[in-house]
């Protein structure tokens, strides 16, 4: 090292929040596009604040890596057989980030305060709005904790793991202020929340006493063993940026890249792409209140011109799976009868169209710059439907603009991703629903309600398996939106890295090293 | 020149009012709900309605404005949607990031264009005119974000002399924070620069056509005498009015070269404040970007007189 190179590295050494790429050994350095929304969880978040807060906290409950629920801070629980009350017995020896052994009574505490908290962002699932509501939390003993709901509900567990309800986190009482306001999380998981530097970045450091579970990682159940000393993320919002500095070797893990960026650095041997498909919905909306959308023929034309596989192999670069099915392709509801798919026939498109009456009107596909999968999805669609003399046009709009014509209805076909859904259920129940309720209900259909609604309540494996199979037979046949796929998560991890993998959009740190 | 200068101030208030209405007005009819991209998607009706009604997005726009503007009068720009913090204390300690870095780059631009400029009218038509003339139109001409980005490829990867991503602020660590602004800072300089030795140059040449310059010569003065003791000081009223412009825009947050290096600044600020329709930053972020505009221009016009005696504050 040269003697400039040598001084320039004293100098940023010295630097408060370390220099990455200069940062000192066992710490990886992993890109966030955006500062986290709060440090809170649950509250005033976004899907990068759960990313990274969900490596710092835990809820009595979690995902495992099919979807299905695992233990967490609870050892197990059962359901009583009205199916209203749930006791959960709590694992020993579990210590909060200040040491302090964690009891029922903070359990039922650190349930109440969220639950009631108004901004709370999963209220609805718990305050009877929505599904269920929780009537009371109880500690009959250090080692139960008891909650009942005012009627069944079969999801209250996949609810309480969801990481948009940030896992329903168990926090310590001194996460608070005096005044009852949030200071910063103190809770039980195997990292501990560091220094925060708003819009800079923050560390996350290893939790010494964190109570190990489980023999190998599963989802965010599991064994989470840390192995390096901290995690550092910083704010890059551009991504050349964040490759150059992967590159330089400022950078360890970028956990979300572009599909396009990431097939340039698939075949570079210093760096391991991972990408796997999440229980988000890639999609083609179709508004089914238009006077021209709202004809099934017209529907089955579209998607008749379309070929799926192809779009999706192009907008992924390679690396997306195509799923016609609401039920992620990762999902273990996912049968062979979930993957029956639309028919491409171009040949068959004109005697769908007659039958539609359709006589070469305009059709506007919205789309958005915001994300790369769904502008090229727009591009290469108007480019087969115009093959097959369907005349569309693509109109492009500012993301934010996008979802308010989402919100209110008013588009004729719309790109656009749906969020991760945890639970097939929770993937039917977002499309379904009354237009005249809800105008960014998708597909209107009272029976087909009926059944999300009893997917929802039904807590046996084999009946659910049932109800989701003569969905996607409904699906099929009414399109009332074109399933592409899931939503794809690409992230690149340096050569200094081993174990990172990515799962449900999530990067999770625990399992992964770091040399030097 | 006070009198000047608290007439100025003065003045100030209703040019403030007029652009606080048309922010306000302007932010609200940019398609799009904060509520919405708050909940994204997993809002349904009643709960849009919900967020809606606790941001105060369901009341009259001539209400909002006018509960907006009588918090603004007592100092308080209000609090960010997106992390809660409030927007006063987010646009000074952003606005700090951004100035450090402007005022260096603005006035090494200044240092190193002016005098090209003016070497460069010194030696109108000759090939070193023609290379200034060529370098100088290259770089205004060249986008900040392609600049910004060769500069941290060929500094911070290829060579690896500087820190290619990351921010140290100088009130932390002076020798660090310096380091991590010298390439956003030189793709300032290197883009400011350009424009300013144009300008240099060009009122240079209007300057050494006037006839006390002819007079100056014929005295039998050196060339150095005529070009620095009559000409440079007159040349350069042009040049300050439009350093004053460029200090007032750039200070009002330079969101592209921030974003490339990872910098904090105010421009990165209303940039994700716009895309998250985080109304009570956008606001504050533009009423405080339109203050520092009016202050940067009376310090301009106040200091004018310094370089043309022609002009007086008053």
């Amino acid at each position: 090292m040269s003697l400039s190179r040598s001084l320039l590295c004293a100098f940023l050494s010295s630097a408060s929040f370390a220099v990455p790429g200069l940062a000192a050994a066992n710490t990886l350095t992993v890109q966030i596009t955006a500062d986290i929304r709060s440090s809170q969880p649950g509250i005033n978040r976004d899907a990068g604040t759960d990313s990274v807060l969900l490596n710092v906290v835990e809820g009595l409950v979690a995902a495992g890596e099919d979807g299905e629920i695992r233990p967490m801070l609870a050892s197990g629980w059962t359901v009583s057989e009205d199916g209203r009350t749930y006791t959960f017995s709590l694992r020993e020896g579990v210590k909060f980030h200040n040491g302090a052994t964690m009891t029922a009574d903070d359990v039922r505490w650190s349930l109440e305060k969220l639950l009631r908290d108004p901004e709370y962002s999963c209220k609805a699932f718990f305050d009877g709005s929505r599904d269920a509501k929780v009537e009371s939390i109880t500690a009959p003993d250090a080692k139960t904790v008891v909650i009942t709901l005012d009627r069944p509900d079969a999801m209250l567990l996949k609810y309480m793991a969801q990481a948009q309800c940030g896992s329903t986190a168990i926090v310590h009482r001194d996460s608070f202020n005096p005044d009852g306001t949030w200071k910063a999380p103190i809770a039980t998981g195997p990292f501990v929340f560091g220094t925060w530097k708003r819009s800079e970045g923050l560390v996350l450091t290893k939790f010494a006493d964190y109570a190990i579970t489980g023999d190998k990682p599963d989802g965010y159940g599991g064994r989470k063993e840390v192995l390096v000393d901290e995690v550092k993320y910083v704010v890059v919002p551009d991504t050349a940026t964040a490759v150059a500095g992967l590159r330089s070797g400022a950078l360890d893990v970028l956990p979300y890249l572009p599909p396009s960026e990431a097939a340039k650095l698939k075949d570079d041997k210093d760096f391991t792409v991972v990408a796997a498909p999440h229980g988000g919905l890639v999609t083609m909306l179709f508004q089914t209140a238009d006077p021209l959308m709202s004809n099934v023929a017209m529907r089955r034309a579209v998607v008749a011109a379309l070929d799926t596989p192809q779009i999706v192999e192009s907008v992924t670069y390679g690396l997306g799976v195509p799923n016609n099915s609401l039920v992620a392709s990762a999902s273990r509801y996912h049968t062979a009868a979930q993957d029956k798919g639309y028919i491409h026939d171009p040949s068959a498109v004109p005697a769908l169209l007659q039958e539609a009456g359709y006589k070469g009107e305009t059709i506007n596909i919205l789309t958005n710059r915001r994300s790369a999968i769904n502008y090229d999805t727009a591009v290469i669609a108007q480019a087969m439907l115009q093959a097959a003399g369907i005349n569309a046009e693509i109109e492009v709009l500012e993301w934010a603009s996008q979802l308010d014509r989402f919100n209110s209805g008013k588009y004729q076909i719309m790109a656009f991703n749906y969020s991760n859904r945890s639970d097939p259920a929770l993937a039917f129940q977002t499309v379904v629903g009354s237009k005249a309720k809800n105008a960014n209900a998708v597909w209107d259909d009272p029976a087909v309600g009926e059944r999300v609604n009893a997917a929802l309540q039904e807590a046996d494996p084999a009946k659910r398996q049932a109800i989701f199979d003569d969905l996607h037979a409904r699906f099929l046949d009414q399109v009332p939106l074109v399933m592409l796929a899931n939503g794809l998560d690409v992230g690149v991890s340096g050569p200094r890295v081993t174990g990172y993998r990515t799962w449900q959009g999530f990067a999770r740190f625990w399992g992964v090293s770091h040399s030097e | 020149m006070l009198k000047f200068a608290f007439s100025r101030l003065l003045s100030a208030i209703p040019t403030l009012f007029i652009v606080s209405v048309a922010v306000f007005g302007l932010v609200r009819l940019i398609p799009g709900d904060p509520a919405s991209l708050m909940l994204g998607d997993l809002a349904d009706a009643d709960m849009l309605a919900e967020a809606r009604s606790a941001m105060g997005l369901d009341r009259p726009i001539p209400v909002q404005f006018a509960l907006w503007l009588g918090n603004v009068v007592q100092g308080d720009l209000g609090r960010s949607v997106l992390n809660g913090q409030p927007v006063l204390d987010l646009v000074l300690q952003r606005f700090a990031t951004s100035a450090q870095m402007v005022l260096i780059a603005v006035g090494l631009a200044v240092l190193i264009a002016v005098p090209l400029g003016m070497i460069a009218a010194w030696r109108q038509n000759s090939g070193l005119d023609l290379a200034i003339v060529a370098l100088s139109t290259l770089l205004l001409s060249v986008p900040t974000f392609w600049l910004g980005l060769m500069i941290l490829l060929a500094l911070g990867l290829k060579l690896g002399w500087l820190p290619v991503l990351g921010y140290v602020s100088i009130a932390d660590n002076a020798a660090a924070g310096l380091v991590y602004l010298i390439m956003p800072v030189l793709t300032l300089v290197l883009h400011e620069a350009g424009i300013i030795v144009r300008m240099a140059r060009a009122s240079t040449l209007d300057v050494l056509r006037l006839d006390y310059i002819t007079h100056a010569r014929a005295k039998g003065l050196s060339e150095s005498a005529v070009l620095l003791r009559h000409a440079a000081r007159n040349a350069f009223g042009p040049t300050w009015t439009l350093i004053g412009l460029i200090l007032g825009n750039l200070l009002g947050g330079v969101a592209v070269v921030e974003t490339v290096f990872t910098i904090p600044g105010l421009g990165r600020l209303i940039v994700d404040a716009i895309y998250a329709r985080d109304y009570a930053v956008v606001q504050g972020c533009l009423l405080f970007v339109a203050f520092t505009y009016l202050l940067v221009n009376l310090l301009v016009d106040l200091l004018y007189p310094l370089f043309d005696p022609r002009v007086t504050a008053e």
